[in-house]
């Protein structure tokens, strides 16, 4: 579905020039779940915005569905692609209701029936129809990203593009998102690309993942694996040690 | 454990807004010696509260009320304005979230330094420069001399927050509150940080209130937990124990986290009971 060989983004130019994404190549499958980790800085979250459109490809190739991206990215692309971003506090219009936020992919796109159209797609996330006409501040964290994601849904995309989803939730909100995200992409098919930080999240999601540091990826790996803590890479060790906890780290150091 | 370092009974912090009042605290009792504290809590539980509370920061138009806010005989409540800025920065010291904000952008690390420990002690500009190189050493910063004459934006995240756990810590104070010390942080840096923390506090004997709403990272790092729900502490426990925790809020928030070692599909939720919050 999603064929990424070699993509480079580069900001900058001479002296100032900052390489951050070099020669990343994953493929995901039709339906299936890719991961992207890696710290602050490593450019996992670059990658997303470069397919997307939103950072520039200096180098290498995007291929959706074995066509290449075209830049500008045309509307079928965006019929295909969507994005979901990790803030909802600053995503979503802070003067626009939920109807007219779901509204707008629909005009653009020269959508009929948006009136159906809306009320399935809150359905869809779990809001009911008195969700409609509020706006984002009468919403809590974790129903502002159910619209983010409904507004994504709306145009029935193919992939979407997920940015660390749930990094701004609470642990219990974290989950209901989890948990929505995995039953829509069982039920509607979908592919994702998933990056986050937190390895038990990419676990969760994904079957398939990159590690990624400094802009380079350093080991795909599957979940399985991860949950074996089979690592070949020492980064991607050392990522598993610092997930399960704080003690046993210290204690090792100490006993040694 | 002989007399405890602070004593909290029936804290209660109340913001009165224009939309009504906000209780963000509502009657927290603890007793903390020299020992590590974990509160533990969402948004809005009230846990970072608790903690400005009790160095008295809470913001306007907040009010504080308690039966009992003491810290080592001292009185928090009644104290005058003179009295709680000598605790504040010497005795009880705070490690907020984010080195981003909190660090003066304008001046140098080695500055703010010096700045911190002179307020506090009398001693010559010469002796805190050596102190606060001390401290940078301490923090395992690897070039101290380089790092005291840098501007908090030239250092990364997690060499700020050291530089602030310095600063907070050169005064060697009885109590250090760190609230989301390492929120703001790369798992690999927030471990390098922590141990840094949990060190320096072993070594000096300190007591710690660490504030965080991560559950499992505060309870391998605390002795003792106190878990908050809507402004109240639903359940106290030993780190240790949380296993066998009672309180269904605080099972639930163990239980929802996607873990490395078991694929739990769905993942539970939280059904909250709104009995929690009476």
């Amino acid at each position: 579905m999603l064929d990424i060989q070699n993509l480079r983004v580069t900001y900058g130019t001479g002296r100032l020039q900052v390489d951050a994404v070099k020669d990343v190549s994953f493929q995901v499958k039709k339906g299936a779940a890719y991961g992207l980790v890696g710290e602050s800085g490593s450019g996992k979250s670059t990658v997303l915005r470069a397919i997307c459109g939103l950072a520039p490809i200096s180098g290498g190739r995007v291929l959706v569905d074995g066509t290449e991206v075209k830049t500008p990215r045309d509307q079928t692309f965006y019929r295909t692609v969507q994005m979901v971003f990790q803030d909802p506090y600053a995503s979503l219009h802070p003067r626009h209701t939920v109807d007219r936020t779901l509204a707008e992919p629909l005009a653009i796109h020269g959508e009929k029936n948006a009136e159906e159209r809306i009320a399935q797609a809150l359905r869809e996330v779990g809001l009911g129809p008195s969700f409609r006409f509020r706006y984002p501040h009468q919403l809590s964290g974790g129903q502002r990203q159910r619209i983010a994601i409904a507004r994504a849904l709306i145009l029935r995309p193919k992939v979407l593009l997920l940015d660390e989803p749930t990094s701004a939730l609470d642990a219990s909100v974290q989950a209901e998102v989890l948990n929505l995200l995995d039953e829509l992409r069982h039920k509607m098919g979908l592919t994702y690309i998933l990056v986050s930080h937190d390895l038990a999240v990419v676990a969760h999601l994904c079957d398939k993942l990159l590690v990624m540091r400094h802009g380079e990826g350093v080991e795909e790996t599957t979940a399985a694996a991860l949950r074996h803590g089979t690592a070949s890479n020492d980064y991607t060790q050392s990522l598993i040690h610092a997930s399960s906890g704080y003690t046993r780290e210290v204690l090792k150091p100490a006993a040694a | 454990m002989t007399k405890p370092l602070l004593e909290v009974e029936d804290l209660r912090v109340r913001f009165h807004l224009r939309t009504g009042t906000v209780d963000a605290v509502r009657g927290v009792s603890f007793q903390l010696g020299r020992e590590r504290l974990g509160i533990v809590g969402e948004s809005g539980s009230g846990k970072s509260q608790t903690g400005r509370a009790i160095l008295g920061l809470t913001p306007p138009p907040g009010e504080v009320a308690a039966k009992k806010l003491s810290f080592d005989g001292i009185d928090l409540l009644t104290a005058s304005k003179r009295t709680l800025r000598t605790l504040r920065g010497g005795r009880i010291s705070m490690v907020m979230q984010d080195p981003k904000y909190s660090l003066n952008p304008v001046m140098t690390i080695g500055e703010q330094i010096i700045e911190a420990y002179q307020a506090h002690a009398k001693v010559s500009r010469a002796e805190a420069r050596d102190k606060a190189l001390a401290m940078l050493e301490a923090v395992k910063m690897r070039d101290p001399g380089r790092v005291f004459a840098l501007y908090p934006h030239e250092v990364s995240g997690g060499m700020g927050q050291r530089a602030m756990i310095a600063m907070m810590l050169v005064t060697d104070p009885d109590l250090l509150i760190a609230d989301e010390p390492t929120s703001a942080l790369d798992v690999t840096v927030s471990m390098e940080v922590l141990r840094i923390l949990d060190e320096l506090v072993a070594e000096r004997g300190m007591g710690l209130i660490f504030v965080s709403h991560d559950l499992k990272l505060v309870s391998s790092f605390c002795d003792r937990v106190l878990v908050m729900y809507a402004g109240r502490v639903v359940e106290e426990l030993e780190a240790k124990h949380l296993r066998e925790a009672q309180h269904p809020y605080t099972r639930g928030l163990m239980n929802c986290l996607p873990t490395l070692a078991a694929d739990v599909r769905p993942l539970p939720t939280l059904n909250r009971d709104p009995a929690w919050a009476l």
